[in-house]
This record gives C-alpha cells, structure tokens and sequence, in this order.
C-alpha cells in the first residue's frame, strides 16, 4: 500500500530537494563555477630563426595585451642545442606603466626543451588587467657564454591584440615563439548561494502560496498540474507499462535489444569513422555513443510521439482522457529505453578506461532536459499530424537532416567559428555537449552551458504545449 | 442537480472532400476550393437530471443520441452551451477500450481499467471480483489475442460493470457471450441501473425505456422533439414512427 503525501508535505520535500541539488551540484561544479575554461593564446605558431645566444646582460622582452583576468604559465619555444647548460632563467611578467613586477618565476636552464615550447607555470596565478599592455621579461643572469640557450622567433607573425618584441630594448619585427595561459573569473560562483538561496525563496513562497491556495479551495495553474498529475499517475503508468511490454513481447531477446541496439550502431559508426575520417577525438568510442544514445532517444521519442494522437483514436473518440497523456506516455516509454541504453554506456566507459568522475552525478540534468525538449516536440507534431498525415514522412526527411547537422560522429571543429551559429540553435547539442563534458572530461561544464540547456527544453515544451492546448479540442474532429 | 445541460449545440464542419495532407489543403487553398458545410448534430438541447434519476433518450438513428453522450461524458466540447456533471462519470460507450492483444487477460484488466479512471487500488481490491465475473478461469494469464471473440467480450463487460459509478451513461443495454452470459450480464446492468444511480440511457427499445425511466428525452435532426414522462413520450414516439 502507498502512503498518500499531502500536499505540504510534498511541498517540504521539494524544498529539501531543491536544497540537497544546489548544494550538491555546487560542489561538483567546484572551478568550472569560478573560472571560465581556460584559455592559451599563442604568438605563432611557427618559427623562423632563434635570437642568438642569450648572454648574462641579454634582455629579452614581448610586449603583449592580455585577453584574460588571470595568468598561470606562459610557455616559449628554446633552443638548448644538447648541452647542460649551467644557471636559470629569470621569467618575469611587468606592468609597463609604472614598472611594478607583477610575478617572477625562475627556470633552471637545463629543465627546458630544445626545439619545442616549454610550458613555465607561476606559483600563483598572476592578477593582470585584461586589455591593458603587458611586458614578459626573460633574462639569463648567470648565463656562461657557449653554454647558454636561445629563443625561437617569427618574423611574419604579429602578436593577437597587439604587441611587438624587443632585444636589449630594441624593436624587433615578428613575433617571439610565446604563448599565455590563463582564466577569468566568473561571477557565478561568487554569487552561487545568492542566486540559489534566491530562486530557493521564491520557489518557498510559491509552495506557501499553493498550500494556501488550496486550504482556500481557490484554483491555480500549479494546483492544477499537481492534481492531474497524481490523478493521471496510474493511468500514465499503465500505458508506459504497455508500450513497454508489447515493445519487444515477440523478440527472442526481449529487452535485451534496448542496449544491443546503441552498441551495435556504435560499433558500426566506430568502425566506419575511426577509420574513413580520421578524427582526432580523445576517447572516440564514448563521444560517440553518447552521441548516439542521446539521439536515437530523440529520433525513437519523437517517431512514436508523431502518431500518438491519431494512433489513439479509438480511445479518444470513445473515453475522455486528457490527450497530453498520449504523447508523454510515448515519451516516457522511449525515455526508459534511454535508460537501459546507459549501460552499454557504462560498459564502453569501462572498456575504454574512462574515469568516473563525481561530474557523473550531473547525468540525469541532460537526461531530464532532452525528456523534456522531446515531450515538446511531440506536442507539435502529434497536434500537426492530426491535421496532415504527411507530416510523418516529412518528419522523417527532417530528422534524418537533424542527425547529420548535430555533431554525433564529428567533432565540433568540424564547422568554421562563423558557422557555429548552426549548433547553438540545435538543442539535442546543447543536451549532448553537456553529457559529453561530464563523462569525457569530468569535469561540470561552465554555467552558461546550464543556461542554455534549460533555456533548450523549457521554450520548446512551453511552445509544443501552447500549441497543443488551443488545438486539442479540434482533434476529434479530424480523427 | 447531477447533470446539467444548457443550451448544448455541437457543430461539424465537413469538407467535400476529406483534406488530409498538406499539399491537397495547399492546393485547394489557392485554387479556392476549400469549402465547408456545416452540419448542427445538436441544436439548443436542454435538460436537467437530479440525482438518482434514470433519463432515457430516443431518436432515429442520426438524431444525435450518441452526440449527446459524447458530449456529456467530456469526449466532445459543445460549440455552444454548457454542461456540468457532479460526480463520478462512467461512459459504457465502448467495450474493451485500448485492449492490447499482446498483453495478458490480467495486464489488460489494469490496463483498461486505468483508461476507465479507475484508480490502482480499487482494481486490486476488484480483480477477482472481475476475474469470476468474466469466467475466463486460467484463461487470464494469456495474451488476449489467443481470446475468441466471446472471451474478449466477457472480459471487457466485467471491467466496465465493476464499478458503482454515481452517473453511468449507457449506450444501449450491452449484453454480450453466450446466452447463459447474456443473461447474466442484462442481470448486472439492470442492478447497475437500479441501484440509485444516475443514468443517461439511450435505446432503440420502447420497452426498456418505458420500463427502466423516470423520464424521457426524445431527439429528433438534433433537436428536442418532445422530453416529460415516459408514458405520454413514448406513445407520441410510437404514433410518430408508425406514421
């Protein structure tokens, strides 16, 4: 027997809820809340000859305006030709106006690489004024003449943003072979408990309100919601319960097929682009099937959300249930196999040695947001479809378009940066991108990521449902 | 008041020919053929049944009966007018709605009990109750495409009466299998519709209406022909249809 929660009850532990997550994802999310990614900008990529031996009283300078709040390590490409060289370089970084060292890091000359950059990380993470004129300095104070290093140049290159390199204070042409990396600080993080403890008041207030709302007896869209959710509960049960069982009632392999099916188009997909395109993707195999699992959910979803209404219309012609029941019913069922098409994930990811990270945790967020951007998309289409049948093969044409233009098998770069504008407005890749920073890199992505994510699901579901709403009355008309 | 009808017409729009895709709605937009006709299958019904009452309504075929019911069970929304019912609302429209021949005699129980707005408790507490009813015996646990079609009738009737609606809307009187179950299941919807609940009953049977109503509704082109006790109704109805 289940026991029956009241609504204050429920609204309690909501709230609770909502707490435990805030806090939780907080700490998931740990730098990535602080810190936008980080970010390298490099001088050059190539090199055209070295600035000479770098004698005891050589002052090397490059000038450079910084794109970024936070320096950690700058990197430069020596020349060290095979030998042990005795002494350190001295890196300095300097704020030109009024002269004030901003961060000094010395490196023993015979730790740095000969012919390829050498990444030297600050002790700290150096506070620079993002836009204002930079000076890096390096200087070899000890140096021995013979045995001391150089420093690769280009002289066809110019710095990005601006900035110019100097030898003994005199102006060069070109570029020294240098690269920055550093961060910004978001205000996210610093504001986190202030913008969660905020939406936490409001969603409080809103509880309180339907509480009273409801001792009142006075309606609201909320209460409503609620009610016909715990009205509806055993009925969507029911019908996710069929689509479920008489699914695979005839197959040999029964459920099985749920995460047969994402692994064996893994492997075919794994075959065919690991060795035809080439790319170089770190860790293929999971970036593609989450690619796939996430996508054949949708394509799944939305081919058996299409026919929802009109497939039903035997029902709906002769017992009045609420028609949103049909489409979310569909959803939900698809969203199951979503389900057990994870642990094929889970496999692959131990195959492939990929590590588990706490940023598994965030898992059900993309999973919740493409349920949700899918029962929107079914809205519209199962409500189109009841006044054309051709939508269906028209759907079919656009989700196949819909497959190709949303980066699965392809790495993102595939697309030029002014092109990019063709990912943003596709949600299955904001769902998509989020899953595949939580399980490749490990790490939460950056907020925004969240936004979008929300922002993805939520507007179409709104959309889909408006859409359905002021037609469901004409359906049975037109069945 | 249980149920309440006010005013209640329902419009259809019929197109000449049946626009189903886009492309014909396309073409016969901008070749301006695009033609409705609309047809009023309820025109300004009214009535009112108060709790307990047993209404019946009688009509030629086409008159609107099934509309009406349709109608008041929240299937279709009137074009115009109102409808307010105060309890509890269990259309026997159709048998066995939403039957799944893949799944099992049981399964379909939950299943279409569900659809029927039982809660999950209630068939848990009735499911045996239905099982002997329906006299599918061992029968239940297999899929019901196995079924013939007496079976699948047994089973559906048993789900549909189980329960003890406050307003049960009836589409003739469903008597279904054998005789022996006939019998039997004429029995039950008698005892359903005598036990003080409020029932919106449509038959093609004089007798049943006379016999069973405390009151009678006569529809005729979508229009309320005549409505008071069923004695005076059912003579004008009589003397209408032999002429």
């Amino acid at each position: 027997m289940k026991r029956k929660i009241s609504l204050p009850q429920g609204c309690v532990i909501f709230l609770l809820l909502y707490a435990v997550l805030a806090v939780g994802v907080y700490y998931i999310g740990g730098e990535q809340f602080w810190y936008s990614p980080n970010q390298t900008v490099q001088g050059t990529s190539g090199s055209t000859s070295t600035v000479g031996e770098i004698g005891k009283d050589t002052l090397l300078e490059q000038t450079f305006v910084p794109t970024v709040s936070e320096i950690q390590s700058v990197s430069l490409v020596f020349a060290s030709p095979g030998k042990q060289n005795p002494g350190e370089a001295v890196l300095q970084l300097l704020d030109p106006s009024c002269g004030k060292v901003l961060a000094e890091k010395k490196a023993a000359l015979s730790g740095l690489a000969n012919n390829a950059a050498t990444g030297i990380a600050f002790d700290q993470p150096v506070r620079v004024e993002q836009g204002k004129l930079l000076v890096f300095k390096l200087t070899v104070p000890a140096a021995q003449s013979g045995r001391s290093i150089s420093v690769w140049y280009d002289d066809k290159q110019t710095f990005p943003g601006g900035g110019s390199w100097y030898l003994n204070g005199e102006l060069k042409q070109g570029v020294l072979c240098f690269s920055y990396t550093g961060r910004t600080p978001l205000s996210f993080g610093r504001n986190y408990a202030k913008i969660m403890s905020g939406l936490g008041l409001l969603l409080a207030l809103y509880c309180i309100n339907l509480v009273w709302r409801q001792k009142k007896g006075r309606k609201s869209q909320g209460l409503n919601l609620i009610n016909a959710f715990t009205r509806y509960r055993f009925l969507l049960h029911q019908l996710v319960a069929r689509d479920f069982k008489t699914k695979y009632k005839r197959s040999v392999l029964g459920v099985f097929w749920s995460f047969l099916n994402p692994l064996l188009a893994m492997l075919v997909q794994y075959v065919i682009f690991s060795t035809i395109f080439r790319s170089n993707i770190a860790n293929f195999p999971v970036y593609l099937l989450i690619g796939i699992v996430f996508f054949n959910f949708f394509t799944e979803a939305t081919n058996m959300g299409i026919a929802s209404i009109v497939g039903n219309a035997p029902l709906i012609t002769k017992v009045y249930i609420p028609k949103y029941i049909f489409p979310v019913s569909r959803v939900l069922s698809s969203a199951i196999n979503l389900l057990i098409s994870l642990i094929p994930l889970l496999l692959v990811m131990v195959i492939t040695g990929t590590a588990f990270r706490p940023s598994l945790l965030l898992l059900p967020f993309p999973i919740v947001c493409t349920i949700l951007f899918c029962i929107g998309m079914c809205f519209l289409l199962s409500a189109a479809m009841v006044f054309f049948r051709d939508t269906q093969f028209l759907w079919s044409v656009v989700s196949m378009l819909w497959m190709y233009a949303t980066p699965l098998f392809y790495p993102e770069s595939i697309l030029p940066q002014k092109y990019m504008f063709i990912f943003k407005i596709n949600p299955m890749y904001h769902f998509i991108r989020f899953a595949r920073a939580i399980i490749i890199s490990g790490t939460s992505p950056e907020p925004k990521a969240y936004l979008f994510c929300i922002i993805a699901s939520v507007v179409p579901l709104l959309i889909g449902g408006i859409v359905f709403k002021k037609n469901q009355n004409k359906f049975i008309l037109n069945l | 008041m249980m149920i309440k009808a006010e005013h209640v017409s329902m419009k259809f729009k019929i197109t000449h020919d049946r626009i189903q895709s886009m492309k014909e709605f396309i073409v016969a937009k901008l070749k301006g053929t695009l033609r409705y006709e609309e047809f009023w299958a309820l025109k300004d019904v009214s009535f009112e049944i108060s709790k307990g009452e047993v209404m019946g309504i009688i009509g030629r075929n086409g008159a609107g009966k099934s509309t009406l019911l349709k109608v008041i069970s929240g299937i279709l929304r009137p074009t115009e007018g109102t409808v307010s019912v105060g309890g509890n609302i269990v259309p026997m429209l159709e048998l066995g709605a939403g039957f799944d021949g893949d799944l099992s005699g049981r399964e379909n129980i939950f299943l279409n009990g569900s659809i029927l707005g039982y809660s999950e408790e209630f068939l848990r507490n009735k499911y045996e109750e239905i099982v002997r009813f329906s006299e599918l015996g061992k029968f239940i646990e297999m899929p019901i495409r196995n079924y013939s079609s007496g079976m699948m009738m047994r089973l559906a009737f048993s789900i549909a009466t189980v329960v003890e609606p406050e307003v049960l809307i009836v589409d003739e009187i469903l008597s279904v299998g054998d005789e022996a179950f006939q019998k039997k299941s004429k029995e039950r919807m008698l005892q359903l519709m005598g036990g003080g609940t409020t029932v919106l009953f449509v038959s093609h049977s004089i007798q049943q209406i006379e016999d069973m109503c405390d009151s009678v509704l006569w529809l005729d082109h979508g229009q309320t022909k005549m409505t008071g006790d069923p004695e005076t109704v059912c003579k004008a109805y009589k003397r209408f249809m032999d002429q």
